[in-house]
């Protein structure tokens, strides 16, 4: 029982997914996320069997970050997509597969593209505009279908989404929690679905943190003579 | 004294020194040379060829081509396309050189067949060093003989150019050069080189500075292989180039540096004598 | 007679050397001088850097590297190798995250990289690794820097401060006489700054810096912050040996003045034990960092 979105637009990618955990008819868990950040531009939601879910998804994020620390730059999104569609192919035709279904998305900052992949378990991978996986499949692809259209701007976008999740809402029986994410130029930002304009918010933590930035950047450089604020840093915590 | 510890690759020397690799770097720098220069359009690339014998057939080796042309017909023995967008020029000893060639193709290809994306230039020439390090520290072998440059583009880095050597040491750079009268051409190369250069420019600043550090005077595509990678004018993916002799000779005629096929470019006469004990140049 | 016992690394010479393993500190010494220096609450890694040749990329000069977020690395020797065993190290370092679901310690990852090249001169016909390693880093959840070295020999140790590479020796001592403990951030990065002087005659630039100040907070210094430092530590060089030069001055009047009267022809000889007095003066002075 799970629900997961992803949405292209002009200069980002959202991606949705329930906060459920459980079996069968039971819910154990309400605030699971399962949404994973894979680099600093890359992300996917991920479902399946409990416990293959978590395991493969912190192989690949390793694996993601080996590389990336390893080459000096992230993989990009397409690179990422064969890479762990291939590990699941593998993984199908070993003795004990994984059972994962997920969504991909990333952003390329080498051309400033938006990418979403759909992949499944058998190792099936489409590029897709928009897509779900679990529940979503059958009752919000219509939605998406109906109001997404190509380059919409990010406010677009939320709602498309919103619309996708009010979908699922209305026609499951099961009630969900969404969380949400949006990838963009400057990297992965959560996306505040209750909020009444969810973008409007993200903009505003973007310059605050600019601007903190910007401050601290200053202090830094007073001390030693006069330095200027071109002060890059090498790593950051993720 | 110093003989007692070169006859062994993975030996230090009391100095702190690895003789073994230290002799190859020595071996190469009476090979053949190879420079390359870089411009933000492009990357040229020439590499002398030793001209081994009048009896050698050639009628067999096709030289030169375009994108997936030259594939199958590399420069002839100096320069290989690596992968799509990676173009090599090798100085050393030649059977060594050939199987460090396939060990970089397969490479680029277990890096598409993971990845579906040509290899990033740099993480080709890492492959490389390490397993070129890797004979300078394990039993009983001796380091390849070989320094190479790579020509390359990538989406992240764009065109880069980079140099090894047989230490597994690599380095990227504007301009540069490796074999004989490395040295001078390096110098040549930093006096001419200007960092808004033309890949027109880059092409003959290549060229003359190979004729300059060359024995002798007029090139030819007898003694010369030359090669570009650029971006295709429509797609923008990675186009390499490994000119023909005609298209070499025309190229030489434009610059005024030759080629055409004169008396003076004696056959049999490349620097170093490659040619003098046997038909087949051990060294490259 | 000792000499075929230095080829084979997994015997002894019969007066106890493992040749090869000293003869790989010799590559160390070999290499570009490296420090780490530990301040209150942030690690500091200097380097010597090679100058970039004109032509050269300079993004792919690299002395320093992140080993994992919050674990940084320094090394003298080798290039070639630095490269195999700091790769090596970022495997370790994942793996570890994926196994245990815990960053490494700083600790744990010495222990790793200093194991790894204890097997190298253990092993078969391999050479042991021709670099010395300096690992900085922060332990997860925790505020305290650590500085760890590492030998070709497998041997490795914590440190206050440490130089690694080209005359190391002299850069230890300077570290020894001049290291207080609890420096603040300038002052750690000073220090470094000032250490690397010792061996580096060419000043900033050739000089890089990384500062790790937290967890995962890793900077290294632009190049003008250098110069203002190296500036800044040359204008208190030339106050201090003005001041030296003031004092002797005076000292000497004092003494030809005391001298004069007497003992007129032998001046030339009470220079000589003043001088002494002033570069004993100068070693105290430069402690005051």
């Amino acid at each position: 029982m799970e629900c997961s979105f992803g949405i292209t637009g002009k200069d980002y990618v959202l991606l949705a997914s329930d906060m459920s955990a459980g079996r069968s008819i039971l819910q154990f868990k309400s605030d699971e996320n399962k949404i994973k950040e894979l680099g600093p531009h890359l992300a996917m939601a991920y479902g399946g069997e409990p416990g293959d879910t978590n395991n493969f998804a912190d192989y690949i994020e390793r694996n993601m970050r080996l590389y990336h620390i390893r080459h000096h730059h992230a993989l990009l999104p397409h690179a990422a997509s064969s890479w762990i569609r291939r590990s699941l192919a593998d993984s199908i035709r070993s003795r004990r597969p994984y059972s994962v279904n997920l969504l991909l998305a990333g952003f390329d900052t080498t051309d400033d593209t938006p990418h979403l992949y759909w992949i499944d378990y058998l190792g099936t991978k489409a590029v897709v505009p928009y897509a779900a996986h679990g529940m979503g499949m059958h009752v919000s692809l219509s939605t998406m279908d109906k109001y997404w259209h190509p380059n919409q701007d990010r406010r677009d976008g939320v709602d498309v989404l919103k619309k996708a999740i009010a979908e699922a809402q209305h026609r499951l029986s099961i009630k969900f929690t969404f969380n949400a994410i949006i990838i963009d130029k400057d990297g992965i930002h959560t996306v505040d679905l209750a909020a009444e304009d969810p973008i409007g918010k993200i903009e505003a933590e973007k310059a605050a943190k600019a601007e903190a930035e910007a401050a601290a950047a200053a202090a830094a450089a007073a001390p030693p003579a006069a330095a200027p604020e071109a002060s890059a840093p090498v790593a950051a915590a993720a | 004294m110093a003989r007692r510890y070169d006859s062994r690759t993975t030996i230090f020397s009391p100095e702190g020194r690895l003789f073994q690799v230290e002799y190859a770097m020595e071996a190469i720098s009476h090979a053949g040379t190879v420079l390359a220069v870089l411009s933000k359009e492009g990357i040229a690339i020439a590499a002398e060829k030793k001209v081994t014998g009048k009896l050698l057939d050639l009628s067999l080796t096709t030289v030169g081509g375009e994108g997936s042309e030259a594939w199958m017909a590399g420069g002839g023995e100096k320069i290989f396309l690596l992968n799509n967008n990676i173009l090599t020029g090798l100085a050393g000893i030649t059977s060594d050189a050939n199987s460090l060639v396939n060990f970089a193709r397969n490479s680029a290809q277990r890096h598409l067949y993971s990845y579906d994306e040509d290899i990033p230039v740099e993480m080709l020439v890492q492959r490389l060093c390490d397993m070129k390090q890797g004979y300078t520290q394990y039993g009983g072998l001796r380091p390849f003989g070989v320094s190479l440059i790579y020509v390359g583009w990538d989406p992240l880095h764009g065109f880069q150019l980079y140099q090894s050597d047989p230490s597994g040491n690599y380095s990227g750079w504007k301009a540069t050069c490796i074999g004989a009268n490395h040295s001078s051409a390096a110098s040549l190369l930093k006096q001419d080189y200007k960092d808004d250069i033309t890949l027109e420019e880059a092409k003959s600043l290549c060229l003359k500075t190979m004729s300059k550090t060359m024995d002798s005077t007029k090139l030819s595509s007898e003694k010369l292989e030359f090669a570009t990678m650029t971006l295709h004018a429509d797609t923008k993916q990675p186009l390499a180039k490994i000119y023909r002799p005609a298209e070499l000779d025309e190229l030489l005629q434009q610059l005024e540096l030759g080629g055409t096929k004169e008396e003076t470019v004696g056959v049999g006469e490349g620097t170093g004598g490659g040619g003098s004990g046997g038909n087949i140049a051990v060294s490259t | 007679m000792s000499r075929s016992y230095d080829r084979a690394l997994t015997v002894f010479s019969p007066d106890g050397h493992l040749f090869q393993v000293e003869y790989a500190l010799e590559a160390v010494r070999r290499g570009t001088a490296a420090v780490g220096v530990r301040g209150k609450s942030c690690v500091v890694l200097g380097v010597e850097k090679k100058s970039a040749l004109q032509l050269q990329d300079p993004r792919t000069v690299r002395k320093v590297a992140m080993l994992d977020d919050h674990i940084c690395v320094a090394f003298a020797g080798l290039t070639a190798d630095g490269r195999i065993l700091i790769d090596k190290a970022r495997v370790e370092c994942q793996s570890h995250r994926l196994t245990v679901e815990d960053p490494v310690t700083v600790e744990y990852i010495t222990k790793h990289v200093a194991g790894i090249q204890q097997k190298y001169t253990q092993s078969g016909g391999v050479r042991p690794f021709g670099i010395s390693t300096l690992i900085v880093g922060f332990d997860p959840n925790d505020t305290v820097p650590h500085l760890f070295m590492t030998e070709p020999s497998g041997i490795y140790s914590a440190w206050k401060a440490c130089a690694i590479g080209r005359a190391s020796k002299t850069v230890r001592e300077f570290l020894e006489k001049n290291y207080t403990e609890n420096l603040d951030r300038e002052l750690t990065i000073k220090l470094a700054v000032k250490s690397l002087l010792e061996v580096v005659q060419t000043g900033a630039k050739n000089i890089e810096i990384s500062v790790m100040e937290s967890y995962g907070v890793v900077r290294s210094l632009e190049q003008t912050e250098i110069e203002a430092i190296v500036s800044q530590i040359e204008s208190e060089k030339e106050a201090e040996a003005e001041r030296k030069r003031a004092r002797l001055a005076a000292t000497q009047a004092g003494q030809a003045s005391m001298f004069a009267s007497a003992l007129s022809a032998a001046g030339t000889g009470a220079a000589t034990p003043s001088q002494a007095d002033a570069s004993g003066a100068t070693g105290e002075g430069s402690d005051v960092q």
